[in-house]
């Protein structure tokens, strides 16, 4: 009863949260909540803290007003299991040896701080840190990597700051605990890390040092959101090689004096503004004096280079998930580093922080080991084993036995006290707790949430603001998953009012990026598709007002650009109207632009052509000429209705050409004629697919419109869980596949068991049949059987008989010409001998078989035909 | 209708016919185009001549670029005439009377052949047409299967038709043929299914397999041929075929007698052996050094072609920028001229635009020439490159043949002193070993091995001048035509590019010139 009335007393808290977020989100704007206060939030501290400094109180006082409400005292111990309540033997010896060392620590370092050795756990009882590490490897393959686990104990813990920033805490909690109540501080984080990391093969400690105030409360609004920061480019490295022949360039005829002038000028101006614009962001980013700087106490996570073929050490922050190189300025220090084997203290001097540590753990001077086992060779350690269990038998005797030296170095570390670490599969996809977190950075507010959590399958949020405040956004970024329309990130620009939305792989029309400002047709908006997945290589549409701009890619047409052009529209058209008149909406133009077709001569290929249908004119240029600067050109100019009718159809005067590097003006009119209606037909087949192109635009405008309104999302067909409808399959299916196993059991036992089927027919298959029937149904079987062992005897002889003659024949050619074969045809000849002498002895065995077998086989169907339950009642007592 | 479709008397190929079979082919509009402008035989791509009675195929040569041609359902009886037609790419020749396949040889674009409904009894001269896809020679009296097996020497036939020869009635036809051209696709209008060509493939692969050995080997005979013929190539362009190796030593040593007959003297043998053995050293030195030197010749020749490039290309760019510029700016000058409100704006506009095209003409013009000076300047400095590489090498050849020389030298000295020591042995009558007669007749008389050995000597040493002089000579020939190439392909670029701005020009005022200006009003 106690655990349940707990229970709903959480859910009840947890309801409160939930309205209490509600409203800071609504009020997010106007009371702009410092982000301290939200990092302190939780005030309710697990026991007191005796030797904090007055500055604590300072720091600490102005966090009440957002609270979590959480009590750890109020957390439910009863379930646990025993080994959580009370240290067994070996623990306690572990302590002895541990408050030993503490002893002689304290003695040889009086100026250093009490070391964090063993903390009480939830219960109350006092737990050598190592053993809680519980290292684990969870059945999750993100969770093989370290950034993998490091994200996900950043989102699936929520972070409680240290009651007292300048003293490591005085509890610990197992790593259970903290998973069940997604809560915790740094030392929780650092330990439920080094588990996940030390279960997946790393070589992975805790540790116990100094950082910064940013990193200690999980503050990164100093820190630009790693989303945001540009990837860095790699200079390309030019491989000019440098040429002897190089002409000179033409002289300089410009003034040197005014030059340099001019030169003087600008870098003056330059000077000036980047000490304004210095100025103005010092101003802006005086970053904030840490009185405490150095003191504040902060666990986070070591791993060692060497094992998962990790290159280089570095820290994890556990808060952030990000890792940080050994050198980083934030981490300012390091008192001892534990993992669940053994526990180092850091001898070596921080003053100038982290940078000049050496991370080499055996080396003693630098890092003084509590239990100097582990270094032994392997049959001190088996003795140690043997003691050790000999301690276990005598446990009554133990605690009176003294410490003495030598068994302090043969000690081994216990195994963990913590039950094993289990996240079940919604545990693991929901991460944050409430399925939402938020995380503030310079200027930008990342959200994240589980997927399936939204509707519309939001995952992360992204809002880029132009003030440190968080008032005024300028971008979002919205990513999706398991979105069915593929719909991957939305950008919205909200100074420029543009869209940009980015699919993956499998739209309906291939499409990619569409950038908008509104859904109206023939609006601005910019279309990208994926090339390979649509038949015209069509790569890029941007559209807008009057013109159609088309980006093409690997056409056989060596098309890669279409502008067309469209008569611009008089009076307001109601929108339906757009819609529907779309396909004879006026073209003044297209032109084309066609890359370089090598099978063709340059001055026969067309590189661009233009067709003003308005003025009855195509213009054609074609491909430059190896060395040539002007392009060949041919304008025709379609001649006018009256014109046609009349016998010539084509003259000189229809077309101007100019054709590059030779006199040779004129080409035949057939040609030329020829041509010209190529291109008519051209120009017509061109309108038509602008027309198309638009269509197919409001085709696409209309299902995202669709797909916007309702908006599904697709579970993997291995989802059972979300995948309703595979579900309903599969369980069908298995269902089935019982049934029809069953079924198939039944149908074969009835099936292959009619052995007298072939001679039922022969007699027409009667419901009864008559002695004389039956008896010659018998005879009939029988001798069919008879016959059929004998075949098959006659058959094993013939084979036998085949071999035996071979046999005998290659023998005798053997013998004759013996001595003219060489050793290898020999050597051939008797192997193949062997073979054959095998393959006889075979044979003759399975005859010999069979002959013995065959009566036993006869006797046996006759038998079997006399108990047949349709011939039985003719057979039974014959 | 022609008038000798029905007449059984044979036509010949003329002028008016082909004239007739090529306006045929078009339609009304065109035909009557073309008839007002003249036809030009050169243009036309395809030409039908078919039920024409046409005994023999002549006066087609002119259809220089023809490429596809019909002469179907004619009298034929030899193939003949075809030669210059060498962008044939379809030729029908079905319902003719022809015997054998022949006069195809000149035809290699040929991808399409028909010869159905002839009288050929082999399938032969082919060779040539290895882009051959469909080939139709059905009807015919073709009887031996093994004509099938020419056909494997076209990779990209198809398609065949051989129905009705004699042959089709043979048993196996159908799996022969098949195993024999197994990419073909279609045979005898029928789709050929996998599993007829597996039956085939399995049927007659020990025939199959003989001759693709058989061709396999004659193609790497082919190839290692060719390797070789490659190599020698290079060698020549180097300067050095035959040089590596003992093929100067042994050149030396091939028309002189005299020299044979000395070899019989005793201590003669192990000299030649060790002068072989430095000489044949000596040439492989020679030799690579002029494959070195090969390479650094067409290094440097790539170079100044690839900075050629990159400066012509560079000033194309600079060019067509310029034009492009004018072109832009220009577009719509002429129609305003030409809706100029006044006859003496118009006028004047057009003043305008034509001092703005000499002014382009200028700065193309100055391009140009300043192109010209950088280009001067580069070759310049390309054949001094040239001519010093050429000097090294010259004097690094005469230095190697002079220790060819010194080594002939030193055997000759030596050749003499063992010829006179074997004749003051033989004068002596110490000489034990057996000797030939002749060798033995000069043996007598000191003058005559003297001679002797002195001729060889001299025959020696004029074979090796040769071969230097032919390795000096090909090098000067070499660096005079590099030299020219450059300087000539530098002259025909100036004069193509002085060429075409002034036809641009000319183009551009010519236009100008026509447009119409509005009249004078009074």
């Amino acid at each position: 009863m106690e655990v349940l009335e707990e229970k709903e007393e959480e859910e009840q808290k947890e309801e409160e949260l939930k309205a209490l977020e509600v409203s800071s989100e609504l009020h997010d704007t106007d009371t702009k909540l410092s982000v301290e206060q939200v990092c302190f939030s939780s005030d309710v501290p697990r026991s007191s803290c005796l030797n904090c400094s007055p500055l604590y109180y300072l720091c600490f006082s102005a966090s009440f007003c957002l609270s979590s409400d959480f009590d750890w005292n109020s957390i439910d111990t009863s379930q646990l299991p025993d080994s959580y309540k009370v240290n067994s033997p070996r623990e306690k010896k572990l302590l002895r040896i541990a408050h030993h060392y503490h002893q002689q620590f304290a003695h040889l370092c009086p100026e250093r701080k009490p070391l964090f050795l063993h903390p009480v756990n939830e219960c109350g009882v006092e737990k050598f840190v190592s053993t809680t590490v519980r290292p684990t490897l969870l059945p999750y393959t993100e969770l093989y990597h370290w950034d993998g686990c490091a994200s996900f104990v950043s989102d699936y813990l929520t972070m409680e700051p240290l009651k007292c920033p300048l003293t490591p805490p005085t509890s610990l909690y197992s790593p259970t605990t903290i998973l069940k109540y997604q809560r915790g501080n740094c030392f929780d984080f650092s330990v439920l890390l080094c588990s996940m990391l030390i279960g997946a093969g790393y070589d992975a400690y805790c540790v116990n040092g100094y950082a910064t105030h940013d990193i200690c409360s999980l503050d990164e609004t100093l820190e630009e959101c790693p989303l945001l920061r540009k990837p860095q480019e790699v200079p390309k490295e030019e491989v000019k090689n440098s040429n002897k022949y190089r002409v000179k360039s033409p002289p300089d005829m410009r003034s040197k004096f005014e030059l340099q002038q001019e030169a003087k000028k600008k870098a003056e101006t330059e000077a000036t503004e980047k000490k304004e614009r210095e100025e103005k962001g010092m101003e802006a980013e005086e970053p904030k004096r840490d009185h405490l700087c150095g003191l504040r106490v902060h666990a986070w996570v070591l791993v060692l280079s060497g094992k998962r073929e990790v290159p280089e050490t570095f820290f994890i922050d556990p808060f952030t998930g990000n890792s940080h190189s050994t050198m980083d300025e934030q981490f300012l220090g390091i008192e001892s580093v534990w993992n669940h084997k053994n526990y180092w203290v850091n001898m070596q001097d921080c003053r100038n922080g982290c940078k000049d540590l050496v991370f080499d753990l055996s080396d003693a001077v630098h890092w003084e080991i509590m239990l100097s086992e582990t270094d032994k060779p392997l049959q001190l350690l088996l003795g140690a084993a043997k003691e050790n269990e000999l301690f276990d038998r005598n446990v009554d005797d133990m605690e009176e036995e003294e410490e003495e030296e030598e068994e302090e170095i043969s000690f081994a570390m216990p195994p963990s006290w913590v039950a094993p670490i289990q996240i079940s599969p919604k545990e693991f996809e929901t991460r944050c707790s409430q399925g939402r977190k938020v995380i503030l950075y310079k200027k930008a507010k990342l959200e994240k949430w589980a997927p399936y959590s939204n509707g519309n399958g939001l995952v992360k949020r992204l809002t880029v603001y132009a003030d440190s405040n968080y008032t005024k956004a300028v971008e979002v970024k919205e990513w999706f998953k398991n979105r069915e329309d593929m719909l991957d990130m939305r950008e919205v620009n909200k100074q420029t009012q543009l869209i940009t939305e980015y699919f993956s792989p499998g739209h309906l029309f291939g499409l990619k990026v569409h950038t908008y400002k509104s859904m109206n047709p023939q609006t601005e908006r910019v279309m990208e598709f994926y090339t390979e997945t649509r038949v015209d290589g069509l790569q890029k549409l941007a559209e807008n007002e009057n013109e159609m701009k088309e980006y093409f890619v690997g056409r056989d047409d060596f098309k890669y650009f279409q502008h067309t052009e469209f008569r611009a529209k008089r009076k307001k058209v109601t929108l339906v109207d757009t819609r529907t008149d779309v396909n004879s909406r006026p073209i003044v133009q297209i032109k084309e632009c066609f890359h370089r077709n090598l099978q063709k001569p340059a001055d026969e290929d067309v590189a661009e052509r233009v067709f003003l249908i308005e003025e009855e004119m195509i213009q054609l240029t074609y491909h430059l000429k190896d060395k040539y600067i002007t392009a060949s050109k041919k304008d025709f100019f379609k001649p006018a209705e009256s014109y046609r009718k009349q016998s010539e159809i084509m003259t000189p005067e229809m077309c101007i050409t100019y054709q590059a590097g030779s006199s040779e003006q004129h080409t035949k009119l057939v040609h030329l004629y020829k041509l010209l209606r190529e291109l008519t037909e051209e120009e017509k087949q061109l309108k038509q697919q602008a027309w198309r192109t638009q269509a197919e635009v409001l085709k696409i405008l209309e299902i995202r419109e669709n797909e916007e309104a309702d908006i599904k999302l697709s579970a993997s067909i291995y989802d059972t869980e979300r995948n309703e409808k595979k579900r309903q399959e599969y369980e069908a299916m298995v269902d089935k596949s019982l049934q029809s196993r069953k079924l198939g059991k039944i149908l074969k036992r009835e099936q292959d068991l009619d052995y007298l089927a072939p001679f039922l027919i022969q007699i027409g298959s009667p419901e009864k049949m008559t002695k004389r029937q039956a008896l010659r149904l018998r005879d009939d079987c029988l001798s069919d059987f008879k016959n059929r062992l004998v075949s098959k005897a006659n058959i094993i002889q013939a084979h036998f008989e085949k071999e035996v003659k071979e046999l005998q024949k290659k023998n005798q050619h053997f013998q004759e010409n013996q001595n003219q074969l060489s050793e290898k045809e020999e050597a051939d000849f008797l192997a193949d001998y062997s073979e054959t002498m095998f393959r006889i002895h075979i044979l003759a065995l399975r005859l010999d078989r069979e002959k013995q077998t065959a009566p036993q086989k006869y006797l046996a169907l006759e038998e079997k035909l006399r108990k047949d339950p349709r011939l039985a009642e003719h057979l039974g007592h014959a | 209708m022609s008038q000798s479709d029905n007449s059984f008397e044979p036509n010949v190929i003329d002028d008016e016919m082909l004239q007739k079979a090529v306006e045929e082919q078009w339609p009304e509009d065109i035909r009557k185009l073309a008839k007002a402008e003249g036809i030009n035989f050169k243009d036309v791509m395809e030409l039908q001549l078919s039920f024409r009675n046409i005994l023999q195929i002549d006066n087609l040569w002119q259809f220089e670029y023809l490429t596809k041609l019909q002469l179907d359902n004619n009298i034929i009886e030899k193939i003949e005439a075809l030669e210059s037609l060498v962008h044939l790419v379809w030729l029908d020749l079905s319902f003719n009377n022809i015997e054998v396949i022949e006069g195809l040889d000149t035809l290699v674009k040929l991808q399409d052949l028909s010869l159905y409904n002839n009288r050929i009894s082999k399938i032969e001269h082919m060779d040539t047409l290895q882009e051959l896809q469909i080939f139709s020679i059905g009807k015919n009296n073709l009887t031996a299967l093994e004509n099938v097996v020419y056909l494997r020497r076209f990779k990209n036939l198809h398609t065949l038709n051989l129905t009705g020869n004699p042959l089709c009635d043979e048993e196996q036809y159908m799996l022969f043929v098949v195993a024999h051209l197994p990419d073909l696709v279609y045979l005898d209008f029928k789709l050929v299914s996998d599993t007829t060509r597996e039956v085939a493939i399995s049927n007659y692969h020990y025939l199959t397999d003989l001759l693709e050995h058989e061709e396999a080997q004659a193609l790497a005979q082919l190839e290692e041929k060719q390797a070789q013929q490659k190599e020698l190539e290079y060698h020549k362009t180097a300067f050095v075929e035959y040089l590596n190796g003992s093929f100067l030593f042994d050149s030396l040593y091939a028309e002189d007698t005299e020299a044979a007959k000395l070899a019989y003297l005793p201590g003669v043998d192990d000299l030649l052996q060790a002068y072989r053995k430095d000489f044949v050293s000596v040439c492989e030195n020679l030799f690579n050094y002029c494959l070195k030197e090969h390479e650094k010749r067409e290094a440097e020749v790539s170079d100044f072609y690839e900075g050629l490039h990159e400066v012509l290309t560079a000033n194309q760019e600079e060019g067509r920028r310029i034009i492009l510029d004018f072109e832009n700016q220009n577009k719509t000058r002429l129609d305003e001229i030409h809706h100029a409100s006044s006859h003496d704006t118009a006028e004047s506009m057009r003043a305008e635009y034509n001092e703005d095209i000499l002014q382009l003409s200028e700065t193309l013009m100055t391009l140009e020439m300043q192109m010209v000076d950088q280009l001067e300047e580069l070759i310049k400095e390309f054949e001094r490159n040239i001519a010093v590489i050429a000097s090294t090498f010259t004097e690094n050849v005469k230095g190697m043949m002079t220790q060819c020389r010194d080594l002939e030298n030193r055997h000759h000295e030596k050749l003499l002193e063992i010829s006179i020591s074997a004749l003051e042995k033989s004068l002596k009558d110490e000489l034990n070993e057996e000797l030939p007669d002749d060798v033995r007749e000069f043996l007598g008389d000191k003058n005559t091995i003297v001679n002797m050995v002195n001729k060889s000597h001299k025959i020696h040493l004029l074979k090796i001048s040769m071969r230097e002089c032919d390795i000096l000579l090909n090098m000067y020939r070499w660096e005079a035509s590099v030299k020219e190439k450059a300087l000539q392909n530098e002259i025909d670029r100036n004069r193509n590019r002085v060429k075409e701005i002034f036809q641009y020009i000319d183009d551009l005022q010519e236009q100008l010139d026509n447009t119409q200006i509005p009249e004078l009003t009074e």
